[in-house]
């Protein structure tokens, strides 16, 4: 193998093995689906309780329904930023493969990249199915800019795997669970306008809300879904975009710096 | 190809007595470290088989673990084939393997195929050539039947085979292995043995260290051993050299007495391996180890009786290894 086909194998095989290894708890598996299925008639039931307003449609009046399941759907993406490099990282502390796996010729950087393949997959397939769901129930995809939402997606994406990489660096030094995933996905709930919008908050809280990449993009994914272009949402399409650009080679420089040090102190394979 | 494949020059290792995010707060900037090694050199041959050996906490992991890339040394240099660690890790990664014989470096719920697939694709195989080399390996490994068996429903011994077959799959010039035949049956031990001699560096002409507890594993395959004790190399050398080994032969010597010019000529004897003297009044002892020539006891009788000293008794001695190996890891041996 040589050039990018190398690497490109080593992510298949990444996400072949985390995938088998999640399909062997089968049960947990499929009630992954259940979920997705609860989680979007639960929604519905709460619509019924909140009329339709502009608040929810970002000018348009739309339905609580309508704005909650896009982001509740999508938010699954930054769950999978945040936990799928940690989390294999920790099976692997937890399973004793972390030393094999290092002791392979291959990059620190690509291994935990690497780890987020299945976890992304997944995600998307999650996605998809909230969806799928959410028109079962009345979503309408009418006015989806398909362009727009795919660069959302990436950006969100991009922006928000730094920060499980640095997770997963903090697992590897400190060997303890990070409270970056708690801080972040209840962050998110709260701040990024997840279950209501973020105009509800205190100017301060807004302020905070700004700093979360996840709010961002929330915002262009939830403006897609309504027509608007990447040209109309460019302030939070810059924003993930400085993020991701600053952040990425920050977090793969933390990742190996934690594994340098956990070779010094000869700690690689301990939990 | 240099001198030594493996060039490990004044290795120094200290470990932290406290790690995790609290003792590094609390303790910032002054957590205690232990010596694991100190000072470390030695160079092992290409094709050759050399063991590592020592108490329990004597550095030996320690050692392998440095070689293999899975830990850093405070101070000190690992060159194979000449490439430093330390600046081009990923093409020494490519040809050493540290064969993880732990059965906690597998995955449980997969089967034996897929933990190899797994491992071989990230040692840099794939497709048709992956496929050819497991087929390889647990062919050699006797587990060709067993490849689509979940890996927790496999013995210990199918463990660790499987764990030798996963560090040939890259067709390494180095392997490393840890304890191979620990929590093995007798029988799959000296199959393993016989392996890792006969097959790995006598038809593969592999380099292979091996580090093991189990002295006479030592002594019978390797052909250098290197004693480890708290850290320092207490000695190292052939069996022979060390005094064990089928190539050795040791004696309890009487003598009326002894002096410099004895011990001169009796070291100077070809076949002497060792000679040790023990003064006792009018009387001295020698402990000599020898090769398996019959005439170089002749010969050190000739020296030692040059001067008209007499011989009162000669004894052979009968000395384990573990005997040995205990003398050489020992405080009061120097």
């Amino acid at each position: 193998m040589s050039g990018l086909a190398a690497p490109l194998q080593k992510v298949r095989a990444t996400f072949l093995r985390d995938a088998r290894l999640m399909m062997s708890y089968r049960l947990a598996f499929v009630l992954e689906f259940f979920a997705v299925v609860a989680s979007v008639a639960g929604l519905w039931f709460v619509s019924k309780l909140v009329p339709p307003s502009a608040a929810f449609g970002g000018g348009h009046v739309a339905t609580y329904f309508e704005y909650a399941l896009v982001n509740v759907a999508f938010v699954t993406l930054q769950t999978a930023a945040l936990q799928s490099f940690e989390n294999s990282i920790r099976n692997d502390q937890v399973f004793g493969t972390l030393e094999a796996v290092l002791a392979t010729p291959t990059n620190v950087s690509l291994v935990v990249l690497a780890a987020g393949a299945w976890a992304f997959t997944l995600a998307f397939f999650q996605v998809g199915l909230t969806l799928a769901f959410g028109s079962l129930f009345g979503l309408n995809f009418n006015h989806v800019n398909l362009g727009a939402l795919a660069a959302f997606v990436v950006l969100a994406i991009t922006a928000t795997v730094p920060l499980g990489v640095i997770s997963a660096a903090i697992i590897v030094r400190f060997k303890q669970g990070t409270p970056t995933q708690f801080i972040l996905n209840r962050a998110a709930t709260l701040l990024a306008g997840v279950l209501f919008p973020v105009s509800l908050l205190p100017l301060w809280l807004q302020a905070c809300s700004w700093l979360l990449p996840i709010t961002h993009a929330l915002n262009g994914i939830r403006g897609a879904f309504h027509g608007a272009t990447v040209g109309d949402m460019a302030s939070d399409a810059t924003w993930l975009a400085v993020a991701t650009i600053l952040l990425l080679p920050l977090s793969l420089l933390a990742f190996r710096s934690a594994v340098e040090r956990a070779k010094f102190d000869g700690t690689l394979g301990q939990y | 190809m240099p001198a030594d494949y493996l060039e490990v020059d004044q290795l120094t290792k200290t470990f932290p007595t406290a790690v995790g995010l609290f003792p590094w707060v609390r303790n910032i900037g002054r957590i205690e470290r232990r010596v694991a090694l100190d000072d470390v050199s030695f160079g092992v041959r290409g094709g050759e088989l050399f063991g590592v050996v020592g108490a329990n906490g004597a550095g030996k992991s320690t050692i392998l673990r440095i070689v293999a890339g899975l830990v850093v040394p405070d101070r000190g240099t690992v060159r194979v084939d000449g490439i430093d660690a330390r600046t081009a890790p990923l093409a020494v990664r490519r040809k050493v393997v540290l064969c993880c014989t732990d059965d906690r470096s597998f995955y449980y719920r997969l089967t034996a195929r897929r933990n190899l697939e797994y491992f071989g694709t990230m040692a840099g195989l794939d497709g048709a050539r992956l496929r050819g080399r497991i087929a390889e390996v647990v062919r050699l490994v006797d587990l060709t039947d067993d490849l689509d068996r979940r890996f927790d429903a496999f013995s210990s011994g199918m463990k660790q085979r499987l764990g030798i077959a996963r560090g040939l799959l890259g067709d390494p010039e180095l392997l490393i292995l840890d304890e191979p035949t620990r929590a093995v049956d007798p029988v799959h031990a000296a199959s393993i043995r016989g392996f890792v001699r006969n097959e790995l560096v006598g038809r593969r002409g592999k380099t292979v260290v091996l580090a093991t507890n189990l002295l006479e594993e030592a002594w019978e395959l390797c052909d250098r051993i290197a004693v480890l004790r708290r850290g320092r190399v207490a000695a190292i050398g052939s069996p022979a050299a060390l005094g064990v080994g089928p190539d050795a032969v040791r004696y309890a010597i009487t003598i009326d007495g002894a002096d410099d010019a004895l011990l001169a000529r009796t070291r100077a004897v070809p076949g002497v391996i060792d000679l040790a003297i023990d003064a006792d009044g009018a009387c001295a002892h020698l402990r000599v180890v020898l090769d398996s020539e019959p005439r170089t006891l002749t010969e050190l009788l000739r020296a030692v009786s040059a001067n008209g000293i007499c011989v009162r008794s000669i004894r052979p001695e009968e000395r384990r290894p573990a005997d040995v190996f205990a003398d050489l890891i020992s405080e009061r041996s120097q």
